[in-house]
């Protein structure tokens, strides 16, 4: 009869009550208000453009080769000079990304030296087949106010669309002093710069470094 | 890493050193910085290129070093090991050095790695990143520059990205010999650039871009076509000309994207000339032919359905076939399209070589050189016939590097004095007729009719190599054939070295592709056995087919309209016959009057094997999907077995196993193994003794019609950025023979003999021998084979001033 | 402008068989284009080439090394202003300014006539002088605004005896016979410009060592 002795538990556990949060606030999950989003979620991407309205990527390709799920592929080609798409030599000519593969590890974030991909908070969307699940360009990319587009498949909400910029940028000691310790933020078009974060100053001066 | 990890193994005489507390050996008179490779420890470097003399410009490989006077930092590319010297190369004041060499040379270095070609696999990159400081204390402006600036066709300079190693130049100056860059102005604006509208146009070009520890030189071809991480490669060999340089093929995507040199020891050291590099180009073409095509009535082409074209081509086969060319193929495809002829059909009419190179049963007769032996110190490479640069450019720098320093003498027989003229020790400027003549002044001890002192080779008796090719197309080829009898008969030691223009052509010898008397093995027994006559010189097959005797013509890759010397013949030839079928990836004026066209795979789409001009074996790495429906060379010919009328099972079996596995067309005892893979020997046969014909003295000039490297080839023709590097046709004449007939630079010249007559471009060259009109084949504008008749064996030409424009 | 004259050529052979390997001529033949066109023009680079046997490109390197030889025209005049330190201190760089002014250009420019290009350059080695300028590289030393004018004066109006901008390598090309070793013993030497100077402070209002 050894098998009686596990009941205890299961009983036990009946009685400690739910311990799975709903993400849908209100009362059992019926209100149409959603829990708030910690911060920093990795949700749906962004391509970004600068405050003058060119575009942040540059087409490295830099995204598509970290990423672990290998769901991104790009192809840059070259600015036309008198009317180009991005500053410098070289622009995103196409950009897709596979959401039947992401697993919004935020690698590719990483991994942008111009801020060009970041991620919002919005990870509610859904296709009904493998075609619409790969976003290129024209979903990713956001409109001449610098807001993300919110498709119609997508359930935006408020706040969602915010701080999705470059989340990872600490100031290096040799850069501006006044962030010497704190995180700052890239301008973000159509929502500003944010205010740097002090951080712990985990980066100690080398022995050298004080002479 | 420490070096006490290094599995290599350890010296144990020499010059005594002590290495980060090891005690070591070198080699006497050896670099610091090999000697530490050697030893496992690397020493981190920019502008060290272990093919190229050190400078010591970068500063990058400085090290702790102390020969009795106390440590002191010194660049080891530029220290030879001295007994007991002690060097460190991970102490705190090498680490300081390093950083600061680095932080310096990132100072101005643009942070432009996202978009840069070399991101990734860059050296500077890595080095920063193992050896560097991690950040920078500069936070003023960077050095400004235009951004990529194009130097030559192929090549592209981004100056913001150059460290100013030297590398670059260092080669066009010593290895290739192309000074056509150079380090201008000063200081902190020293840059790299051409001299305003000279123009890099060298044909070692791409090597700057693969030597670049930066991304400050860019390929044209390659140019934002794929990152570093994505390429993928196979180890291959280039098979543009005959001299076997080992490259990478590297594909992003499956397409070709860039082909890399290999430092092979015994072949190419790594140098790649620009055909050999960038040739990929043309497997992306539009023009390419991707499915089997046949000619309507109205001489359009329409798409066929394989099965259809292979059936109308067996049929045609069974007739009374010819077949031309091969020397493109693998030796894989070569044997088995040889037993599909020969066994399957009973075609006895086939030639890979196309007439206008060196014939088969020359080159069997006598006994081989590797480049290893031609090249060793000490002895004298004597080059009869064509410049190297134009026929084997990569095999051409190393005769040059060793010329050069003096370890080998250079006597050189040509019409036109070659590349090494100046530093060779004698240039001899031979005519159409008179090749053997010199060559034979050359070895004898008294006083010539033209002068005394082109005995330059008389009292030598150092190991001797002939490197030949043929001079001259419009001449007959027995002028060559003896010429090499003569040095053969002076110097029975010799040995040889054929330059062959086309790729796999000793492949197509040994495969029995090429006319002549063959010895092969058998299967199952090791002896070799003399087989009969097999194949049939190209001249005689287009003679044969323009008399009507012959109903197909196989065009195996062949374009005899544009390589055969007698253009009116090959043309007849193919108006002649019923049905030609061309197996190729491109139209071409040979490829235009095919009824049937099937399409084949090309370079990086196919395995196998390649034999160079010395005999060695190499391999050929398929890197890509071939496209559309295109079938390589091995499956057509193995499907043709099939369909063949007489086709019986055992040849068939044995041709789908060769399919399958890789054939084994060459008996392997055969092969001798050096240092650097499989090599071929291959047997000397008593040699053929040719009289050639004395040439009748008439007025004008001797018509040479000689090769570069840039031609109307098919392949060139279809690769984008290559195919605007064929010259415009200029004929070359001696300033002597300018003015003897009143001849004004500048001016149009009147070229006739009783077979044409043309008003061309020209201009004076005192490279062009005397008596002699040099003019290039196969380029655009002219065709100087128009002046040709083939059964004449020195072609004459009267020029006269033309008309002032 | 164009290529050696028929006359240099002559001469780039004769300093060409100086020297036991031809490209050794290399800086003397850059002397006599910039010679015959006061500075060095792209085609006399190339005749340069032909003559030396090497290529363009390695005349170039050689030729843009040195500040000296010019590649684009300059004026008769190469008026170099020194603004380093010692001269910085004494007004050289209020000197540069009204040169600027009076001349109607920027440091770099030549004026319309084609006589005056102005430079600004560094050290010129006449510390003791400053502030200091070259004309032509011949030195002028304790300048003001006033004597700056009084030298472009007496050069417009021919008083003053420079040679043209380029006649350097003519200086080098003919040595005299007794200084060919190029030492002197000290005794023989000339007293310093500022020496002589100072000693007849009343002799001359401006000293200009225009030694040809």
């Amino acid at each position: 009869m050894g098998y009686l002795a596990g009941f205890p538990i299961t009983l036990k556990k009946w009685f400690e009550g739910v311990t799975t949060k709903n993400y849908r606030a209100g009362k059992g999950g019926k209100s149409d208000v959603k829990a708030p989003k910690p911060d920093r979620l990795h949700g749906r991407h962004v391509l970004n453009r600068y405050e003058d309205g060119l575009e942040k990527c540059i087409g490295c390709e830099l995204c598509a080769g970290v990423c672990p799920a290998k769901c991104i592929y790009v192809r840059g080609a070259d600015n036309n000079p008198t009317d180009p798409t991005s500053p410098g030599e070289r622009f995103g000519f196409v950009y897709e990304i596979n959401y039947l593969r992401c697993i919004h590890c935020d690698l590719c974030v990483e991994a942008c030296p111009t801020e060009a991909i970041t991620e919002s908070k919005l990870f509610e969307f859904s296709f009904e087949d493998r075609k619409s699940a790969i976003y290129t360009k024209n979903e990713l990319l956001v409109d001449e106010d610098g807001k993300p587009q919110q498709l119609p498949w997508e359930d935006w909400r408020e706040g969602e669309d915010k701080a999705t910029s470059g989340w990872m940028r600490a100031t290096a000691p040799s850069g501006d002093s006044n962030y010497v310790g704190k995180v700052a933020w890239s301008g973000e078009l159509g929502y500003g710069v944010r205010q740097p974060e002090s951080v712990e100053l985990t980066i100690k001066p080398k022995s050298g470094d004080s002479k | 890493m420490t070096a006490t990890e290094s599995s290599a193994v350890k010296a144990t005489t020499g010059v005594p050193f002590t290495l980060n507390g090891q005690e070591l050996h070198a080699e006497e008179g050896e670099l610091l910085i090999e000697a530490c490779d050697k030893n496992g420890v690397h020493i981190p470097r920019f502008c060290y290129h272990k093919r190229m003399e050190s400078v010591g410009m970068c500063r990058m490989c400085i090290v702790e070093v102390d020969t009795g006077r106390g440590p002191a930092l010194q660049p080891s590319c530029m220290l030879t090991v001295t007994p007991e010297m002690k060097v460190e190369t991970e102490s705190e004041a090498t680490k300081d050095a390093q950083d600061g060499v680095l932080e310096l040379l990132l100072a101005n270095h643009p942070l432009d790695c996202p978009v840069c070609d070399k991101g990734g696999e860059c050296p500077l990159q890595d080095n920063a990143f193992a050896y560097g400081p991690g950040e920078s204390r500069f936070v003023e402006e960077k050095r400004h520059f235009e951004k990529p600036i194009p130097i030559s066709d192929l090549v592209k300079l981004d100056r913001e990205r150059c460290i100013l190693c030297d590398r670059c130049t260092r080669f066009a100056s010593d290895v290739a010999g192309d000074s056509l860059i150079h380090f201008i102005d000063r200081g902190s604006s020293t840059q790299v650039n051409t001299f305003p509208d000279h123009p890099f146009a060298s044909y070692y070009s791409g090597n700057t871009v693969q030597i670049c520890p930066v991304g400050a030189l860019t390929a044209a071809p390659y140019r934002f076509k794929a990152r570093p991480w994505d390429l993928t490669g196979s180890p291959s060999t280039a098979t543009v000309d005959s001299s076997g340089s080992r490259v990478l093929v590297q594909s992003s995507q499956d397409k070709v994207v860039r082909i890399q040199g290999v430092d092979s020891d015994a072949v190419n050291w790594g140098w790649l000339s620009d055909k050999e590099r960038f040739i990929y180009e043309a497997n992306v073409s539009e023009d390419r032919i991707l499915q089997p095509m046949r000619r309507a009535v109205d001489g359009s082409l329409e798409p066929m359905r394989w099965n259809d074209a292979l059936k109308q081509t067996s049929e045609a086969l069974g007739k009374k076939a010819a077949a031309i060319g091969g020397a493109r193929l693998t030796l894989e495809a070569q044997h088995v399209w040889q037993k599909v002829l020969a066994d399957e059909f009973s075609v006895v009419s086939y030639d890979a070589s196309l007439g206008d190179d060196v014939s088969a049963d020359v080159v069997d007769s006598l006994p081989k050189a590797t480049y290893d032996w031609a090249f060793n110190a000490g002895s004298v490479v004597v080059v009869v016939g064509q410049d190297l640069k134009e026929i084997l450019p990569s095999i051409y720098l190393r005769l040059r590097g060793v010329v050069k320093d003096g370890s080998v003498e250079l006597v050189e027989f040509n019409y036109k004095s070659g590349s090494l003229a100046k530093l060779a020790r004698k240039s001899v400027q031979s005519r159409p007729g008179e090749l053997a003549k010199d060559v034979k002044q050359a070895f004898t001890a008294t006083p010539g009719e033209r002068s005394s002192d082109l005995n330059c080779l008389v009292d030598t008796d150092k190991p001797l190599t002939v490197i030949f090719s043929r001079p001259n197309v419009a001449e007959s080829a027995d002028y060559l054939t003896e010429a090499l009898q003569v040095i053969q008969s002076v110097r029975p030691d010799a040995h040889f070295l054929p330059a062959f223009r086309r790729g796999n052509t000793v492949g197509a010898q040994l495969a029995g592709l090429t006319p002549g008397v063959r010895e092969v093995a058998t299967e199952d027994e090791i002896i070799v056995e003399q087989v009969a006559v097999v194949g049939r010189p190209t001249a005689e097959i287009l003679q044969e087919a323009a008399n009507g005797e012959v109903e197909t013509l196989l065009l195996l890759g062949a374009d005899p309209i544009s390589d055969f010397p007698d253009k009116a013949l090959a043309e007849a030839a193919l108006d002649a016959v019923n049905t030609v079928i061309a197996v190729d990836c491109f139209e071409n004026p040979s490829v235009a009057s095919a009824n049937v066209i099937l399409p084949v795979a090309m370079y990086g789409e196919v395995n196998g094997h390649f034999v160079n001009s010395e005999g060695r074996l190499s391999p050929l790495g398929a890197r890509v999907t071939a496209p559309g429906l295109v079938r390589s060379d091995l499956e057509i010919a193995a499907s043709l077995a099939k369909t063949a009328p007489q086709s019986n099972s055992d040849a068939q079996s044995s041709l789908e196993t060769s399919h399958m596995l890789g054939s084994e067309p060459i008996a392997w005892d055969l092969l001798e193994l050096s240092s650097e893979g499989a090599r071929i020997k291959t047997p000397t046969k008593p040699i053929q003794r040719v009289k050639a014909d004395v040439p009748t003295v008439a007025d004008g000039l001797r018509l040479v019609i000689g090769n570069k490297l840039w031609d109307q080839g098919t392949i060139v023709e279809n690769s984008r950025t290559l195919a605007g590097l064929c010259e415009t046709f200029k004929v070359r004449i001696n300033p002597a023979d300018a003015d003897r007939f009143g001849l004004t630079a500048g001016a149009e010249i009147v070229v006739k003999n009783a077979k044409a007559t043309a008003s061309v471009p020209f201009i004076t060259d005192s490279s062009v021998a005397e008596g002699v009109l040099w003019a290039p084949a196969n380029v655009r504008g002219f065709d100087p084979r128009s002046f040709v008749t083939f059964s004449e064996s020195v072609c004459y030409v009267e020029v006269s001033a033309g008309e002032q424009k | 402008m164009s290529r050696l004259t028929s006359a240099a050529v002559i001469e780039a052979e004769e300093i060409i068989a100086r020297y036991p390997r031809k490209k050794s001529a290399l800086i003397p033949l850059l002397h006599l284009a910039q010679a015959q066109d006061g500075y060095v023009a792209d085609d006399a680079m190339e005749h340069i080439a032909e003559l030396l046997d090497i290529t363009p490109v390695e005349v170039l390197g050689t030729c843009s090394f040195y500040e000296m030889f010019k590649r684009e025209p300059v004026g008769k005049y190469l008026v170099n202003i020194c603004t380093n330190i010692s001269c910085q201190l004494m007004g050289g760089e209020e000197l540069l300014h009204h040169a600027e002014k009076t001349l109607g250009i920027k440091s770099g420019g030549t004026t319309e006539d084609g006589m005056f290009t102005i430079e600004d350059v560094e050290c010129i080695a006449a510390c003791t002088e400053a502030p200091c300028m070259q004309v032509n590289y011949r030195y002028a030393g304790r300048l003001d605004e006033v004597r700056f004018d009084k030298i472009v004066s007496e050069i417009r109006e021919g008083k003053l005896a420079i040679p043209a901008h380029g006649n350097l390598g003519d200086v080098k090309q003919h040595i005299p016979q007794e200084r060919e070793s190029g030492i002197k013993p000290p005794e023989q030497t000339e007293a310093p410009a500022w020496f002589v100077r100072r000693m007849s402070e009343s002799e001359s209002e401006v000293t200009i060592n225009a030694n040809k």
